[in-house]
């Protein structure tokens, strides 16, 4: 396996079995690999996977057939070595900042000291230097998803597992939030797998984003974009790979393929 | 201006809490000072009070309602506190894991639903058999009767946790036992103290069925012995005291509980 991948899905597939005991096909025979220090985004409408992609990857769910392996070795379950950031922050009420933060460091024995200073660390790093001991429910959505977002990265993990992380923020917090975390990715080299409904928040973000829909069960196609590249939504290179992306994302949706033709 | 309502408000909220108590003793003072009872059997406030009085700090050689009120506040108290953290962890113990192991919760569901319906005084024969007339009979009722409101909240609280805190505990890495003790536990405490404190009460409750019944010390066991001898200002003197004995010990779990949630209490104010 070439070293310069993180995470490598073989044939993987997914099915559930529904209510009136017949299967259904989510994830069928996916191949992904994600690469050192990318930042990947999985994009689709509700339903197409890719949630369910990023479980498997985190080892909360399995594959009902197919290999998952990180560092090449096969995922068994979840693990710090891949750190998921939640949508709705999923922190430690009765602990503050700093608490929530050192927590799994804790539990893999680390010493206080380097505990602290780690903690410290990432803190700073995600803009929350000044908020360390603030218990957790008294922060703003934004900040609760800097706080979720360090206690990641405190981990040290070979990847960032991200499930729509900005969904419950408003626009502007949004906005800030993206400006951040590419700035966080940049300066701390990680590997990023990200899922979103957002075309925008796709191109923004991602150096790869893989299209996925319900119809195909798992991928469309992807993106690439240049890591140094202009990424003004208000550009015209911009909504070019907006329409490219959403032709991708919708292109078995009988509407969308109408309206696209 | 909410300031200035709530200013206004503060003084007839007081006042008004004392209207209900002072009623009381008032009807009370009535029902004494008329022909209605005999004043052995309904003794005046004024008598109870000097009861007490003389029960806290006579002399003993007078009797045994003179100077022996520290001695059934000591009996009592001690029986409710083994009896009621025995239930605390008991009910702790096994209803952590009750609610979180779906298998070992079908195991022991059933036999709680099945035993809790039974009233513990309903225990007694069985307790004086095995346990005797004595300070352990006292302690497995109170026990007992504590137990179910704790281990059925307990469990409650578990079941309702945010099942997100297990995946961010397997996540960090958190083995069983961590994830028990450091993210289900935790979050689970604002209902474990929901049962801590009805189980609280009822272990007041039956410390007195157990000194009524069968132990020969405490609160309990003066008050059905001053019954036995028409003492009646004795007897209201005991029910007070256990009034004042169960509020204070109530008063203790709420204050334990409201520093260790202060998280909750805020968050709870801080969602609206």
């Amino acid at each position: 396996m070439p070293t310069d991948v993180v995470i490598r899905c073989e044939h993987v597939d997914r099915t559930f079995e529904t209510d009136d005991g017949r299967e259904h096909a989510v994830l069928q025979d996916i191949e992904l690999d994600v690469r050192t220090g990318e930042f990947l985004v999985l994009i689709g409408s509700s339903g197409c996977g890719k949630s369910t992609l990023l479980n498997i990857m985190a080892g909360f769910d399995k594959p009902s057939s197919g290999s998952v392996s990180v560092l090449g070795r096969p995922i068994a379950g979840p693990g710090p070595d891949r750190a998921m950031v939640f949508q709705d922050y999923a922190l430690l009420p009765w602990l503050d900042a700093m608490h929530n933060v050192e927590i799994g460091l804790r539990l893999q024995g680390h010493p206080r000291n380097e505990r602290m200073q780690t903690a410290r660390e990432v803190l700073e790093l995600v803009g929350l230097g000044h908020a360390m001991d603030r218990p957790v429910y008294k922060l703003s959505g934004g900040m609760q998803q800097r706080v979720s977002i360090a206690r990641a990265l405190a981990l040290k993990p070979a990847v960032l597992l991200m499930d729509e992380p900005f969904g419950a923020l408003d626009a502007f917090q949004r906005g800030t939030m993206h400006r951040e975390l590419q700035r966080i990715w940049k300066s701390t080299g990680s590997s990023i797998v990200f899922v979103t409904h957002s075309l925008e928040e796709a191109l923004v973000l991602g150096t790869r984003v893989v299209a996925m829909s319900p119809g195909h069960r798992g991928m469309r196609g992807e993106v690439v974009l240049d890591p140094e590249g202009t990424r003004d939504p208000l550009s015209a290179a911009f909504t070019e790979l907006k329409h490219e992306l959403f032709a991708l994302v919708s292109a078995d949706t009988p509407a969308a393929s109408a309206f696209l033709e | 201006m909410t300031n200035a309502r709530r200013r206004s408000r503060l003084l007839p909220n007081a006042a008004l809490s004392v209207i209900g108590p002072l009623a009381f003793i008032a009807l009370w003072w009535v029902a004494a000072a008329s022909s209605l009872f005999p004043s052995a059997v309904l003794p005046a406030p004024p008598a109870v009070v000097a009861a007490l009085y003389e029960w806290a700090f006579g002399n003993p050689v007078n009797g045994p309602y003179s100077g022996s009120l520290g001695v059934a506040i000591a009996a009592s108290t001690q029986r409710v506190l083994v009896g009621y953290l025995i239930a605390a962890v008991l009910g702790v113990l096994i209803g952590i894991p009750a609610g979180y192991f779906r298998v070992f919760g079908r195991i022991i569901d059933p036999l709680i639903q099945l035993l809790r319906p039974i009233p513990v005084t309903a225990w007694v024969p069985l307790s004086l058999v095995f346990f005797g007339f004595g300070f352990k009979g006292a302690i497995f009722l109170v026990a007992l009767g504590s137990f179910f409101p704790i281990v059925v909240n307990t469990i409650e609280g578990v079941r309702g946790a945010n099942r997100m805190l297990v995946r961010v505990g397997r996540m960090l890495g958190a083995n069983q036992f961590q994830l028990l003790t450091l993210f289900i536990l935790p979050a689970s405490l604002p209902a474990i103290f929901v049962g801590l404190r009805v189980g609280i009460g009822l272990a007041w409750v039956l410390v007195i069925v157990a000194e009524l019944l069968s132990v020969k010390s405490g609160i309990g066991y003066t008050l059905i012995d001053a019954y036995g001898v028409n003492r009646y200002d004795v007897v209201i003197s005991a029910m007070i005291l256990l009034g004042v004995m169960g509020f204070l010990s109530d008063r203790i779990v709420v204050a334990i509980g409201s520093i260790l949630l202060r998280w909750h209490r805020e968050m709870s104010i801080h969602a609206d």
